[in-house]
């Protein structure tokens, strides 16, 4: 178990840890940019790829890696963009990193820049982000007038400029190219690849996107070394601890900070979060997001690590743990998870636009007590079609649960069209 | 030469095409909606798709770029059943309107379906619908019917340069609309109709006219301008019913502008003089027989000072017979080219837009220059008749009064300022040359024969140097 | 003759001025859309299609072209609202933690379904999409701030305080 004052993140999270004074105290406030705008870019990327950062937006790519892919030449400014589109149902993390300790942030993205040859950042941040918007714009301000963003920064002579950029509600704006598009005023619909956003992404000019919560790891490596980074987490491939979000039927619902492979599902639903409320029975859990294959209770002795998940058929995702007790109808459930996606889909593949709907479509039927025998196989062989056949990953996130969820619940849902209603209704 | 090998067989490629233009060159057939080869690649229909050697999932054939040694897979068991399931979800919501729908025959998603899809439907929930907005005068719209293939919106931002055609709303209930039933702005709006690869976009100007497996097509060029695009006139019944655009990729890639595909209207037009008419007495012009139409005009030529104005929209073969008559038959004749008002040669011609279009609203402007013609400006001091020849686009200057003596194809309205009109042929019922402003030469074809008594210009000729005056002078 | 024709504009000298010093920071015009859009929504509560037309217009595109991008994300309203826009998540953590039941006590207590506007135009009620506060379910945001750990008593008590 972590101890409160060892944590990179949770321990700052107050209202009180916001302005530019306190993280120049207590949280060594841009000494690791200090260090960074003057060592070669080479040497942070390197850095980076020893720290085994993963991505902790969902996907869990190498950091390093993927600033590797980066031009050193380019006709086209580069772009360095934080996706902080936080989306993913279950997702609470990076809401509370931009609101109590937005300079992180700031930093991470101004050593991020430095290192890939960008002198131009946006913070994509959610719509709906408001006052988080609003804090980090006041964030970025104070560090433009104390000359930790602007030209010249702290003498190094490296220019870089942060600007907020707010969504407008659309889950999809968390896909990259879709927030690349978004960016640019047009339609967050995602993108064609090739061309990857490493050789033409926002603007036409060579960009990386990276998840708030990967930025904001990046000081701490600069400032330590790669190798304490990644000797933080508990598994080879995977360094540094991260902030693990868990809902539900929880009695302490909300985020910890553990190592990354730090616990099982089982002793952060049961240690960490108090077990189930009510003191009921285990269901179902919803490891990474709803995109992620639902799990049964007897799968919850599986690490909360990138790899570990993906053995077992589901995957880590954005650490956004859902759980269910015995008491709640898992039709109803899939039912609302599915219309999510219809909602969300941005129309333009086929399978997507057409599957999704036909899905919530089925399940609503059969929520309602209309289901017919064939409607299972249905699903499944909808599912199945949309699986891997999309222009984007929401596809296989809206087949994913459906998927999941009709072959391990099969019972329940035979009990609804048999039944023509909820049997624990 | 870079090698792939495609269902088994080795096929050259030029670095960096995809495999859809790969596979076309080498007669390999891959379905497609989204994809046309004028537009952008959006990998959206998710139609074409191929197995690739050591690729895990399936790949879109338009956004794949073939490599060296690539093994490709286009009609696998898994191909073939990712396209079945690609064409369910297309039917879910599709209506099945093939028999009122004015383009079952040549319909995309029809033929794609036959020969890729389910011959039975597993869909049991209520189909999505929309409500139609007005588009304006050239396209229809029938929102059920859209696939989302996204090409019109394509073609307005890339092509016709306008951003009117948009996608609004999302997912599902995306509607592809002008916005509140504003019409089409750009003058290209027919394009829509040929690149809609359902019935949603249909050309109101055919709309219920002709089943299209009636219809013969004539390679031929237009005769709208300057440029000469190639296109394919479609007749039945010696009825013209339509024009759609054909490929040709230096002059005008998949492209025709509206004025040049509605062009064709006017050749079985009910208003079109199609029997030879003369002056006779107070009774104004009235209809007559060849030979009598032809005295009057002979009588009212001969012997006088006259103006010859050869329209710019006749063919390079009519104009070189021109030629050689008229200083035989009229020896004291001034001879100009006309066509349209303000472009007085081939100097004066110039784009009209950034697309197609070009000043010049005759097909064979830079052809009669070629041949010598003199472009008209004014009538030269002591004119007293003038004799013009024109097909269907050629305007006629402001004549003052002056007789004349209309041969080629003439409007009822047009006609009543002259005192004998011999019909000729329009450019849908003649062979012949012509030359754009490249000096490109192109061919026109005949696709129907001379509507009514209307005659092509040698036979005319031919009858004038041959008959004799009604006093027997030849 | 639209209003930016005639010289009358429907959005103030202060939109125009914030525009203006967003302008710098991208390399294109047209990346200023959703920015213009969220400040002219700011200011009538609602996008009418005149107001979008001044938008295309001081962007420089088509007024289709800001249609389709106002259309696609769910923040624009493209119809009023009332003063008090309520949209309730029903996403799963909310879900598990009773959203559901608050959606229902306000469709009963101002007699409208989701959706829907009250006939004095003072409540609008959304159902709404994860808002990313899963750990202090229920949440809804009521305009632009987020209330969150919600009971339908604190829900009452929200309400019945607003003007």
């Amino acid at each position: 178990m972590t101890q409160a004052n060892e944590t990179l993140f949770i321990q700052h999270f107050k209202e009180s840890s916001r302005p530019l004074s306190y993280y120049l105290e207590k949280m060594n406030g841009y000494t690791a940019a200090k260090k960074a705008l003057v060592m070669p870019q080479d040497d942070i990327i390197n850095e980076v790829k020893k720290s085994n950062l993963r991505g902790r937006g969902g996907a869990g790519f190498p950091t390093g890696m993927k600033w590797g892919f980066i031009p050193k030449q380019s006709a086209k400014p580069k772009y360095l963009v934080c996706n902080a589109d936080e989306s993913e149902p279950g997702t609470f993390k990076d809401r509370d990193l931009m609101r109590y300790t937005p300079h992180l942030l700031i930093e991470g993205m101004m050593i991020g820049g430095y290192a890939i040859g960008a002198n131009t950042g946006y913070i994509y941040i959610r719509g709906e982000y408001t006052r988080e918007a609003k804090l980090l714009n006041e964030a970025i301000q104070e560090a433009y007038n104390n000359g930790y963003l602007g030209k010249n920064i702290m003498g190094t002579g490296f220019n870089f400029d942060l600007t907020v950029h707010r969504g407008a509600g659309a889950y999809i704006c968390g896909e990259e190219t879709a927030l690349l598009n978004s960016l640019e005023g047009k339609r967050g619909e995602p993108r064609v690849k090739p061309p990857f956003p490493a050789q033409a992404g926002a603007f036409g000019g060579p960009t990386i996107v990276n998840n708030v919560e990967t930025l904001t790891s990046v000081p701490f490596i600069i400032n330590h070394g790669g190798e304490w980074f990644s000797k933080l987490g508990k598994l080879e491939k995977s360094g540094g601890s991260r902030l693990f979000g868990i809902s539900g039927h929880v009695k302490k619902p909300g985020l910890y900070e553990l190592p990354a492979g730090g616990a099982t599902l089982r002793q952060l639903i049961y240690d960490y979060a108090g077990g189930i409320l009510g003191d009921k029975k285990l269901k179902a859990v919803i490891p990474g997001g709803s995109s992620a294959p639902v799990l049964t209770a007897d799968e919850i002795d599986v690490v909360l690590d990138i790899e570990p998940m993906m053995k077992i058929g589901t995957m880590l995702g954005s650490a956004a743990i859902m759980v269910v007790s015995e008491d709640y109808c898992v039709v109803k459930l899939l039912t609302r998870i599915s219309k999510f996606y219809a909602h969300e889909s941005c129309g333009q593949c086929t399978p997507c636009r057409e599957g999704t709907r036909w899905m919530e479509d089925i399940l609503h039927r059969i929520e309602h007590g209309h289901g017919h025998e064939q409607d299972i196989q249905m699903l499944l062989d909808i599912s199945n079609n949309i699986n891997g056949r999309t222009l984007c990953a929401l596809g296989d996130a809206a087949a994913g649960p459906v998927m999941s969820f009709v072959k391990k619940f099969r019972a329940d849902f035979e009990a609804h069209i048999r039944g023509g209603k909820c049997p624990n209704a | 030469m870079s090698k792939c090998i495609i269902d088994g067989r080795e096929i050259e490629f030029t670095p960096g095409q995809n495999l859809i233009e790969v596979a076309k060159k080498a007669g390999v057939e891959i379905p497609v909606f989204c994809y046309h080869p004028g537009l952008t690649v959006v990998a959206q229909c998710r139609m074409c798709y191929v197995e690739v050697e050591k690729m895990p999932k399936l790949q879109t054939a338009c956004s794949t770029p073939a490599t060296e040694g690539m093994v490709v897979k286009t009609k696998s068991d898994k191909v073939l059943q990712a396209q079945k399931a690609t064409m369910e979800f297309l039917l879910v919501n599709h209506p099945l309107d093939c028999p009122i729908c004015d383009k079952a025959g040549e319909c995309d998603l029809q033929d794609n379906s036959f020969k890729y899809g389910n011959a039975y439907s597993r869909y049991t929930e209520e189909r999505r619908t929309y409500v139609d907005l007005d588009m304006g005068p050239v396209i229809k719209k029938n929102m059920n019917r859209c696939i989302h293939c996204t090409r019109c919106i394509r073609f307005g931002t890339e092509v016709a340069g306008i951003h009117e055609m948009v996608a609004i709303q999302r997912g599902n209930n995306t509607e592809i609309t002008t916005i509140d039933g504003r019409p089409l702005e750009t003058e290209y709006a027919g394009n829509y109709a040929d690149i809609c690869p359902t019935g949603s976009l249909t050309l109101k100007d055919f709309r219920f006219k002709k089943r299209v497996w009636f219809l013969k097509q004539t390679a031929t060029t237009c005769e709208g301008c300057s440029r000469g695009c190639n296109m394919f006139l479609h007749q039945e019944g010696n009825i013209i019913h339509r024009c759609t655009p054909k490929e040709n990729m230096e002059v005008n890639k998949y492209w025709l502008c509206d004025e040049g595909r509605f062009n064709f209207r006017y050749v079985n037009d009910e208003q079109r003089v199609k029997e030879p008419m003369m002056t006779t007495g107070s009774n104004g012009l009235q209809p007559n027989d060849w030979a009598s139409a032809l005295d009057v005009a002979r009588s009212v030529l001969t012997g006088r000072q006259v103006l010859v104005l050869v329209g710019s929209d006749l063919t390079q073969e009519e104009a070189k017979l021109l030629q050689d008559f008229i200083p035989k038959s009229l020896p004291r004749a001034s001879v100009f080219h006309f066509g349209t008002p303000g472009i007085c040669s081939a100097a004066d011609d110039a784009p009209a837009d950034k697309i197609l279009k070009r000043k010049s609203k005759t097909s064979n402007l830079h052809g009669l220059e070629k041949l010598g013609y003199k472009g008209f400006s004014e009538i030269p001091a002591g004119t007293e008749a003038v004799l013009v020849f024109r097909g269907g686009r050629a305007v006629l200057p402001d004549l003052k009064g002056l007789f004349t003596v209309g041969v080629g194809v003439f409007k009822k309205n047009e006609a009543e300022k002259l005192v004998a009109v011999l019909p000729g042929a329009s450019f849908a019922e003649k062979e012949g040359t012509i030359v754009n402003f490249e000096g490109r030469e192109q061919k026109i074809h005949r696709s129907i024969v001379p509507v009514g008594k209307s005659k092509l210009l040698p036979e005319i000729l031919m009858m004038w140097a041959n008959s004799k005056g009604a006093n027997g002078t030849a | 003759m639209t209003n930016s024709e005639v010289g009358k504009k429907l959005l103030s000298q202060k939109f125009y001025d914030e525009m203006k010093k967003l302008e710098p920071r991208y390399p294109t015009q047209v990346a200023l859309l959703l920015p213009a859009l969220h400040a002219a929504q700011d200011e009538h509560g609602w996008l009418s299609p005149e107001v979008m037309d001044e938008v295309a217009a001081y962007i420089g595109i088509h007024s289709a072209q800001v249609r389709e991008v106002a259309s696609f994300y769910t923040m624009y309203n493209l119809k009023p609202v009332g003063k008090y826009h309520l949209k309730v998540c029903t996403n799963v953590a909310c879900c598990l933690r009773g959203a559901e039941e608050l959606v229902e006590h306000v469709e009963k207590k101002y007699g409208i379904h989701c959706g829907e506007t009250t006939h004095d135009r003072k409540f609008t009620l959304m159902e709404e999409e994860c808002l990313g506060a899963c750990g202090t379910a229920p949440a809804m945001m009521l305009n632009n701030d987020y209330h969150e750990n919600l009971s339908v008593e604190q829900l009452d008590k929200i309400l019945d305080g607003l003007e």
